[in-house]
């Protein structure tokens, strides 16, 4: 006996979006920004879903009406990118939120590197350290045959889930082809290794830091969704251009002759890049 | 075992039919059954330079769409009897070659016993050399010593990479072959053209030859005449050795240095 095939079947799914945190409730001002960030981002918001994130607004914004969420979604929409979900509204924002129709995010949180304070963590020491040790890839098995103190690999662990909690160990894509010129990667949501050649005239996107083992001679673009934090490394620095975070350098300006063509990184201080020879 | 290899560049007038037609003939010199496609449709040019443009009734759309069979539009070339050539329609435009169309001739050439298609692909990056490359299990990347030309080189073997059937069936990926072309090793010394350096640094794929810059070409396609067959001249010499090379013999690379006759012309000149 055959057993009638199910009209569907569930499965759990997860989707990359953008998170827009809001310091304003001034349409007109991020309408203009929208208009300046989303043209130079090219097709890469296009169908983008966006949780608004309200959070950072202060409380009498979000009891008041001062922020007409209507207008706000209608306004995402053109610029192509799809508001799904609200985080850290109250009082009359949640109740224009939930006649649109968003999603109360609550479990959303930000995966900026800043911000890390993590509930499941014992005390604020332990986190402050294992940040500093970073993401150590340390689970409980090696560290039983290897020794380690229970403590600290307690602190890992913690370190290692709140890490997957936040999103930042989004798959790293790596590329162990060359990336010739007309080609383009985007790496959404995590890292981007490249071990060959970025040839001119090809693109490496990531939202995390991209990582180049050989030359890097086309357009390199990190923290594509905003993440200042991102850093770009290349064995052969001699990029058309780097952008982190929407900041950008072009070839234009040749790079100083330390890291012209040399194994160096890129990265943000505050809004000026800062490109430096690779030591090791 | 049927070898398919597309010979391609992305850039125009590097030496692509050139190259098609000696490589073609080189390898039925050799004794292999080999057939070689213009995939130019509407700039036909290969016949020309094999000398069978008068001789060309059918040619690949007509096969395509069925109006002609392959037997009769394969042309027997008169001194080489393991090659033919399929000429490309000069009256019908581009988006006639369906994958389709293109995957059946290829498969009835191959029932045919060929041991090698060469298809000749036409420059640009449109229907006809996405045709061309399509099926292809080698390619030879054709390179003239020039900034344009060896970015062109690197978009097709992105291409290659990506957008051929055994890129897109996970297969084994196309070998490639880099072939330098118009290459003149005077005016690279003086910082005219790209070295063999410069250039291997940018595509980064094997050297299988080195073709010098020379006037006989243009002689050999006045004549309708492949330039392999230029008997005892260097760019005849240098397709023989890509051949030889192709076919896994050890050839050390030739005319890459500029010409000791030029030296001693010289010195000879300011002796007088």
């Amino acid at each position: 006996m055959n057993r009638p095939v199910s009209p569907f079947d569930i499965k759990s799914a997860s989707i990359t979006g953008l998170a827009l945190h809001l310091r304003t409730t001034d349409l007109a001002a991020i309408d203009a920004e929208l208009d300046s960030r989303v043209t130079a981002a090219g097709d890469l918001f296009t169908n983008a879903p966006v949780l608004i994130d309200v959070s950072a607004l202060d409380s009498d914004a979000l009891d008041s009406n001062d922020l007409n969420l209507a207008l706000l979604v209608e306004l995402l929409n053109r610029h192509s990118m799809r508001a799904v979900g609200i985080v850290g509204a109250t009082g009359a924002l949640l109740a224009q939120s939930q006649s649109l129709g968003l999603i109360e995010e609550l479990a959303m949180r930000s995966r900026a590197r800043s911000n890390a304070p993590s509930p499941t963590s014992s005390t604020p020491e332990a986190t402050e350290e294992s940040l500093q040790r970073g993401p150590d890839p340390i689970d409980g098995a090696t560290a039983a045959r290897e020794g380690y103190d229970h403590a600290a690999v307690q602190q890992a662990v913690n370190f290692a889930v709140d890490h997957a909690v936040a999103g930042l160990t989004a798959p790293t894509m790596v590329l162990d082809k060359p990336l010739r010129s007309g080609q383009r990667v985007y790496a959404r949501g995590g890292d981007l290794i490249v071990l060959g050649v970025v040839s001119h005239g090809a693109e490496v996107i990531a939202d995390g830091n991209i990582h180049v083992y050989g030359p890097l001679r086309g357009r390199a673009i990190a923290g594509a969704s905003g993440d200042t934090q991102a850093r770009i490394f290349a064995a052969v620095m001699e990029p058309e251009l780097i952008s982190i975070a929407g900041t950008y350098r072009t070839a234009d300006k040749p790079l100083a002759a330390d890291v012209l063509g040399k194994p160096a990184q890129a990265r943000l201080d505050g809004d000026r890049m800062l490109i430096e020879a690779l030591k090791s | 075992m049927t070898r398919i290899v597309v010979v391609t560049s992305g850039k125009g007038g590097v030496g692509k039919t050139t190259t098609s037609a000696s490589f073609a003939s080189g390898l039925a010199m050799r004794g292999h059954k080999t057939a070689v496609i213009d995939f130019d449709v509407g700039l036909r040019n290969l016949d020309l330079i094999m000398g069978v443009e008068r001789r060309v009734v059918y040619d690949l759309i007509n096969v395509i769409q069925k109006e002609a069979n392959l037997n009769q539009a394969l042309i027997r070339d008169k001194q080489l009897e393991n090659l033919y050539i399929l000429a490309a329609s000069q009256t019908r435009d581009k988006e006639s070659l369906s994958q389709d169309g293109v995957q059946r001739v290829l498969e009835d050439l191959k029932a045919m016993d060929f041991e090698y298609i060469v298809c000749d692909s036409p420059a640009g990056i449109e229907t006809g050399a996405m045709m061309a490359m399509h099926f292809a299990d080698e390619a030879l990347i054709v390179t003239n010593p020039e900034v344009s030309s060896v970015r062109d080189s690197d978009r097709i073997l992105g291409m290659l990479g990506s957008k051929t059937r055994r890129a897109i069936e996970g297969m084994e990926p196309i070998k490639e072959h880099l072939l330098i072309t118009r290459y003149n090793a005077n005016r690279v010394q003086g910082g005219q053209m790209l070295s063999l350096e410069d250039i291997n640094d940018i595509l980064r794929i094997p050297l299988i030859g080195v073709i010098p810059e020379s006037e006989v070409v243009l002689e050999a396609s006045n004549q309708g005449l492949p330039a392999i067959r230029m008997k005892g001249a260097d760019v005849s010499d240098a397709y023989s050795d890509v051949i030889g090379r192709f076919l896994g013999e050890t050839i050390p690379m030739r005319f890459t240095e500029p010409a000791r006759k030029g030296f001693f012309s010289r010195i000879f000149r300011s002796a007088a």
